[in-house]
């Protein structure tokens, strides 16, 4: 049987935020208006062809310059303009932004066999920032070199035949993938799943998959400045704690991959600084024309105030969540989870943030067409006590974990301090943003609670329930359902959905079956904030050509100067 | 130098013998103590700034009794979305911002700033401000400084006793029990004191302390207190060392010996004694130096825990609004430089009453 990609796209497509505008406020406004996307969908083409000559930005720390090993919006927002795969999201703003389109490849891939099968074909003449053409089997070498270095992304690819079992790729990194097959003669590329899998199209346009020539070492290539590009940009130079330095691709040509912009700034130089009150800095004293980093909570008025028109808020689809462990005491029992939705006031956890959010009960954020809101717990301290009583397990530890850094901090000495006020002997134990998430993914750590957030890798349902609260998918380390949440109906019922394009109203439905179950009838996490981020930019930045991506936030090709 | 310091001597001769002669024309002898005692009364410096150590130490152990009668709050309550009530105003203790839809369009307001200090006028609530958690900075900071004072005196507690055991073994028994004494000295003395304390403050805190049948739990007090006590031990213990191994070889020792004294009584009676004002003077000091240590451990993470208090992760909270809420890191700042330059003070006057060559160079 033949399947349309048509469904996979409009499901990206609607999965994209759908808001409005975002015209800034007027600078002596106490309010500024956010944007969830560049105005209503408008597609690059209207900043096109205002080159100019050096875009200087601050930026946080990206966590590599190879694509096969990053995993950090800071890296990625870099890198998509650097490296492309055979899909890529369309630069444009909005909803837009959602919408996958052939980068390398001449054209959506012509789904068979049920779903199993993909089929591509490259365009002709394209060439690698060294010159070196690319190839149809730079794909197969592409993926057999994310698993070589133990990428981050593997996991993705583990639905291609010959990757998982004992024998599968996976295990051995030895031959080749058996559900790859490319010829460099004729540009064609045949990948072969084991199921079919939703949402492959997307995990295609990841840049884990985003090829790197033929022979390109399985090793970390940041310090060279990543592996040669094939995007509209290269990376000429990067100290991983100081500087980079982005310039223009000369082998990159606009007119054979015209879903790819050329890009406006000729060069961009970035400086990296990880204190926000020292980035935003740079752009008020004129040293940079844009902070990646948000502004610190309490110069948020005042910057809005005085640099209003330089200000943008914007709301990309993310997650706040605090993890219960399912599986042991006191959180293995429902009475004490519910206590703790009842026990957070969810409100005021927002100002943690700055105020830059919006207070949520549910695991999708409110841009997926598959988001029903859930209203369920309202903040009530005296009924999480009778709860927590009822239970019987006050009285017990709860060790809360988090990262050492704000605001994760505050938020996990606030939930100490309430689980405390419930009836449990709370403390707190931080630890370093580089070890965390390992820490808590540990079954070894067990730990109770703790801080957790999550970001989209590519927008659709499965990235979520599938990685966070798929019991089946429950590891002893590096396990990303922290809260170790196992409920048989919904695992069955996620791998069902799964296996299907998601695109009818009744599986959005069905999504929002799983959200609304796994928070308000099993009260297995506790989320409570979408949080929204800053950009600010110098007054010589042309802010009407503000593009949001829905993915890879700030697309600086797109940026013009006045 | 011999002319004045023959004036002292006979000023203090002089005042002896007029006030022993008063009534019975006896000369009468003063111990060293009171000859110590009657010199740092002298020294209306060192008092005076013994006299804040005092008032410090006593305004931190009131500090349950202003939380509970005064600010009505606890050291780690905390106050996020609730209002202060100033006459008919209520101010939010933490400013209430987010994201609203109005008129179908999104707008944001900041929030999340704390309240700053009300000094009196919130009838003793949020003196000095809460933090983001709406936590009183005032309760805090007395809570602080009663861990920082805890940590500070009894990580000098057990590094004096230690290093004064350890030195007395060295000094008595000399040969390879000197030998090894000295040798651990080195080896901590080696590493610098801060990343010394840095790593085994960290390691422990995450995961505390379960070894040899002694369990310390992750966030207890006393995994900063024994990190400091332990690397601070070489700078108490090898000048003890030194002195009592010049006393070892002194007559009152042999004589020891010779009566039959066993390594006890040498040890406690005849050497301890005379290093005690020395042991003294440098207990005093240790304690400033603590106090600072354990600062600098808290602030980097590696102290006292979150969310319990103390100077050092008052300054840490405090740090990132140090340019629009300065007071959160200045005052637990203050608390700590009034309080190590207290006993720094009163230390160095001790030190002047108990060693009479530092009376002399004083003098001049």
């Amino acid at each position: 049987m033949s399947l349309s990609l048509a469904a996979v796209m409009v499901l990206v497509a609607l999965a994209a935020t759908a808001c409005g505008s975002n015209k800034s406020s007027s600078s002596k406004n106490p309010t500024t208006a956010t944007s969830s996307g560049n105005s209503g969908g408008v597609v690059n083409g209207g900043n096109e062809g205002r080159s100019y000559s050096t875009l200087r930005v601050t930026w946080d720390q990206p966590d590599y310059m190879d694509p096969g090993l990053a995993y950090t919006v800071a890296a990625w927002q870099i890198l998509w303009n650097v490296y492309g795969g055979l899909l890529g999201y369309k630069h444009a703003g909005g909803s837009g932004g959602a919408t996958l389109v052939p980068y390398l490849a001449s054209s959506l891939p012509k789904i068979t066999n049920g779903g199993k099968t993909y089929n591509f074909t490259l365009r002709k003449g394209l060439k690698y920032s060294n010159g070196q053409a690319v190839k149809a089997s730079d794909f197969p070498y592409t993926i057999e070199r994310d698993f070589k270095m133990d990428s981050p992304g593997v996991g993705f690819f583990s639905a291609i035949k010959g990757v998982s079992g004992a024998n599968g790729y996976a295990a051995t990194k030895k031959g080749h993938i058996s559900g790859i097959k490319a010829n460099d003669a004729t540009g064609k590329i045949t990948i072969t799943l084991d199921h079919p899998e939703a949402d492959f199209a997307a995990i295609l346009a990841t840049e884990f998959a985003a090829f790197v020539p033929t022979g390109t070492p399985a090793s970390d290539q940041s310090a060279k400045g990543g592996p040669p590009a094939d995007g509209p940009y290269m990376v000429k130079a990067y100290n991983a704690t100081r500087s980079f330095t982005v310039v223009r691709n000369p082998q990159f040509q606009a007119s054979k991959i015209p879903t790819v912009p050329r890009g406006n700034p000729d060069k961009v130089v970035g400086k990296i600084i990880t204190d926000p009150t020292a980035a935003m800095e740079t752009v008020l004293n004129g040293q940079s024309d844009y902070d990646f980093q948000p502004i610190p909570n309490d110069r948020l008025a005042t910057i809005q105030k005085q640099h209003g028109s330089q200000l943008k808020i914007y709301t990309p689809a993310d997650m706040y969540y605090i993890f219960l462990n399912n599986r042991i005491a006191p959180f293995n029992n429902i009475k004490a989870r519910q206590a703790v939705e009842y026990g957070l006031d969810r409100q005021a956890m927002v100002q943690f943030f700055g105020g830059l959010g919006q207070p949520t009960q549910n695991l999708l954020p409110p841009n997926y067409p598959q988001y029903k809101k859930t209203s369920a717990y309202t903040y009530d301290m005296n009924k999480a006590k009778s709860l927590a009583k009822a239970s019987g397990t006050t009285g017990q530890s709860v060790t809360v974990y988090g990262v050492n850094t704000d605001p994760s901090k505050s938020v996990v000495e606030y939930v100490a301090s309430q689980l405390t006020k419930m009836g449990w002997k709370a403390n707190v134990k931080l630890l370093a943003h580089g070890v965390y998430f390992t820490t808590i993914g540990n079954q070894a750590t067990k730990a109770q609670a703790g801080y957790a957030d999550w970001y989209q890798d590519y927008p659709n349902p499965i990235d979520w329930f599938d990685t966070l609260w798929n019991g089946n998918r429950i590891t002893q380390t590096h396990n990303n359902n922290y809260g170790n949440v196992d409920v048989p109906s919904i695992n069955k019922e996620i791998e069902r959905l799964k296996a299907t394009p998601t695109t009818t109203p009744a599986q959005n439905s069905a999504w929002a079956k799983i959200d609304n179950e796994l928070v308000v009838k099993y009260a297995t996490t506790v989320p409570y904030i979408n949080r929204s981020g800053t950009d600010f930019f110098s007054p010589k930045m042309d802010m009407s050509c503000y593009q949001f991506h829905v993915l890879y936030q700030w697309d600086f090709s797109t940026s013009c100067q006045k | 130098m011999t002319v004045e310091t023959g004036t002292q001597v006979s000023e203090d001769s002089f005042a002896a013998i007029a006030a022993a002669a008063g009534d019975e024309g006896d000369v009468v002898g003063r111990s060293p103590w009171a000859l110590a005692w009657r010199r740092l009364r002298r020294n209306k410096v060192a008092l005076a700034f013994l006299v804040l150590f005092i008032i410090i130490c006593v305004c931190c152990a009131l500090a349950p009794l202003y939380a509970h009668h005064i600010a009505h709050t606890g050291p780690n309550d905390n106050h996020v979305g609730e209002f202060l009530k100033e006459g008919n105003k209520k101010i939010p203790i933490i400013s209430q911002g987010g994201i609203k839809i109005v008129n179908g369009q999104t707008k944001f307001t900041p929030g999340g700033v704390p309240i700053g200090p009300q000094w009196f006028s919130a009838g003793g609530r949020f003196v000095l401000g809460a933090d983001t958690n709406g936590r009183d900075i005032a309760v805090r900071l007395l809570y602080g400084g009663i861990n920082s004072l805890k940590i500070g005196i009894g990580s000098s507690l057990i590094c004096t006793f230690i290093a004064i055991v350890l030195s007395l073994l060295a000094a008595y028994y000399g040969g390879i029990v000197d030998f090894l004494i000295a040798r651990f000295y080195d080896l901590i003395w080696a590493f610098p004191v801060l990343l010394l304390a840095i790593a085994l403050g960290t390691a422990l805190s995450i995961n505390g302390f379960h070894h040899f049948g002694i369990t310390i739990a992750a966030g207890s007090l006393w995994i900063p207190t024994l990190v400091i006590s332990y690397v601070l031990i070489p700078y108490v213990g090898r000048p003890l060392r030194g002195q009592l191994l010049s006393l070892r070889e002194k007559e009152f020792v042999e004589a020891a010996v010779a009566q039959g004294a066993g390594p006890f009584r040498i040890m406690f009676g005849e050497l301890l004694p005379n290093v005690s004002s020395t042991v003294l003077v440098f207990f005093t000091l240790i304690i400033a130096n603590n106090i600072l240590t354990e600062a600098g451990l808290s602030f980097l993470g590696a102290g006292v825990q979150p969310p319990n208090p103390s100077w050092g992760t008052l300054i840490a909270d405090g740090q990132d609004r140090i340019s629009t809420a300065p007071w959160l890191a200045i005052t637990p700042g203050i608390a700590i430089v009034l309080t190590v330059l207290a006993l720094n003070v009163f230390g160095d006057g001790l030190r002047d009453a108990l060693d009479p060559r530092a009376r002399v160079r004083i003098e001049h």
